[in-house]
């Protein structure tokens, strides 16, 4: 859960981004990470946890202090799960505390079994967690919208965005920090909204 | 899934004070308190040195990894992890359900020294936290005032060179 730091005055949030395997996770991370606009030192390192072959093994971190909201410092920890089927155990490690999450689905034709079973997988980890995805603030981020086959929209919103309350989603070409810092911007006003609207958030 | 109690300026005050006891007894560098999510809550000793933000985090991953192998183990009883350096060694501990106490201290310190010192005070801390979970629930800050309505400014992206 997200930390509320009264003596210090910081807001602290945890995003993770999650979707199959070479989506585009880390690449979003790693866009974030070259291309936010902020006060010097105000962005961390990104510790990339990864395999020689630049798979993600445990995951990726970016801490990032954004602007202040009404005095508070807003600190965000960006996070990406290992998307290969066979590192569910991470996926869940890192999916304890999250606040908002970022589904990265990968927008080819062949790439859609992978999309709806790594969203399946989604809700049963947060279950296993005893969290329930409805109560917890994501979008869908359409990847790879540059390639020749990708699926329409409309169907992607079909098999992914069905549910009863259909969330914001976003066409991107991550590599390119298209469509990056729109479904960034828009997680983090859906969970500090939510917030507001909470009776009992943390303090710290 | 269990979550943190509201902790107000007197519980992180109190906090400090049994990490700078802790970091007194054991000539340790650097004491945090980190969630098991990957928060750092609060830190005593040499933060200007360290990226705790990043520690904090990773310390968190690698502790609930290697819980998690001493499960595949059948071994139960699990509740610290040590980091053996040349220069700085990591002891990390539970705090509680919630909780890691992490000490960072010079590697020829002994690290027995340093467990003996850590189990009191995670002791102290799991008894602050309890008192936290006892208050009233309702007591604390208005979170109305962060009037974040719009965030679409929140994360902006750099011009291009070209642009700019």
């Amino acid at each position: 859960m997200a930390i509320i730091n009264q003596a210090t005055k910081e807001l602290q949030v945890k995003i993770v981004y999650y979707g199959p395997a070479m989506g585009g996770k880390t690449t979003n991370l790693v866009q974030v990470h070259d291309h936010v606009q902020t006060s010097a030192g105000n962005k961390g390192k990104l510790v990339s946890l990864a395999t020689s072959s630049d798979r993600t093994l445990f995951f990726d971190f970016l801490p990032i202090e954004a602007m202040s909201i009404k005095g508070f410092k807003t600190k965000f920890q960006l996070y990406t799960v290992p998307g290969q089927v066979i590192y569910n155990t991470t996926r869940q490690l890192v999916l304890r505390g999250v606040d908002g999450i970022v589904f990265v689905a990968d927008s080819q034709y062949e790439k859609m079994a992978e999309n709806v079973e790594s969203f399946q997988n989604l809700e049963d980890n947060l279950r296993s967690l005893k969290m329930n995805l409805a109560d917890i603030p994501y979008v869908i981020q359409y990847n790879k919208r540059d390639l020749p086959n990708v699926a329409p929209v409309e169907y992607m919103e079909f098999l992914l965005n069905n549910r009863d309350i259909q969330v914001p989603s976003f066409n991107s070409v991550a590599h390119k920090c298209e469509g990056v810092f729109e479904s960034l911007n828009m997680i983090t006003r859906m969970l500090l909204n939510k917030f507001i609207s909470q009776n009992t958030p943390q303090y710290a | 899934m269990a979550t943190l109690p509201q902790l107000i300026e007197e519980d992180i005050h109190r906090l400090g004070l049994y990490l700078q006891e802790l970091l007194r007894h054991t000539e340790a560098s650097t004491a945090l308190i980190i969630d098991k999510g990957g928060f750092l809550i609060t830190s005593q000793g040499n933060a200007d040195e360290y990226d705790l933000t990043t520690i904090a985090a990773l310390t968190s991953g690698a502790y609930m990894a290697n819980q998690t192998i001493a499960n595949l183990v059948q071994e139960a009883n699990f509740n610290s992890v040590y980091q053996q350096g040349e220069r700085h060694s990591i002891y990390a501990t539970a705090a509680g359900e919630e909780t890691i106490l992490v000490v960072i201290f010079e590697a020829d310190k002994s690290v027995g020294v340093v467990k003996y010192f850590c189990e009191p005070v995670a002791e102290k801390i799991v008894s602050q936290l309890k008192i936290a979970h006892e208050r009233d629930p309702d007591q604390g800050l208005d979170l109305s005032i962060l009037n974040v309505a719009d965030t679409s400014g929140v994360f902006k992206k750099k011009r291009s060179k070209r642009s700019a």
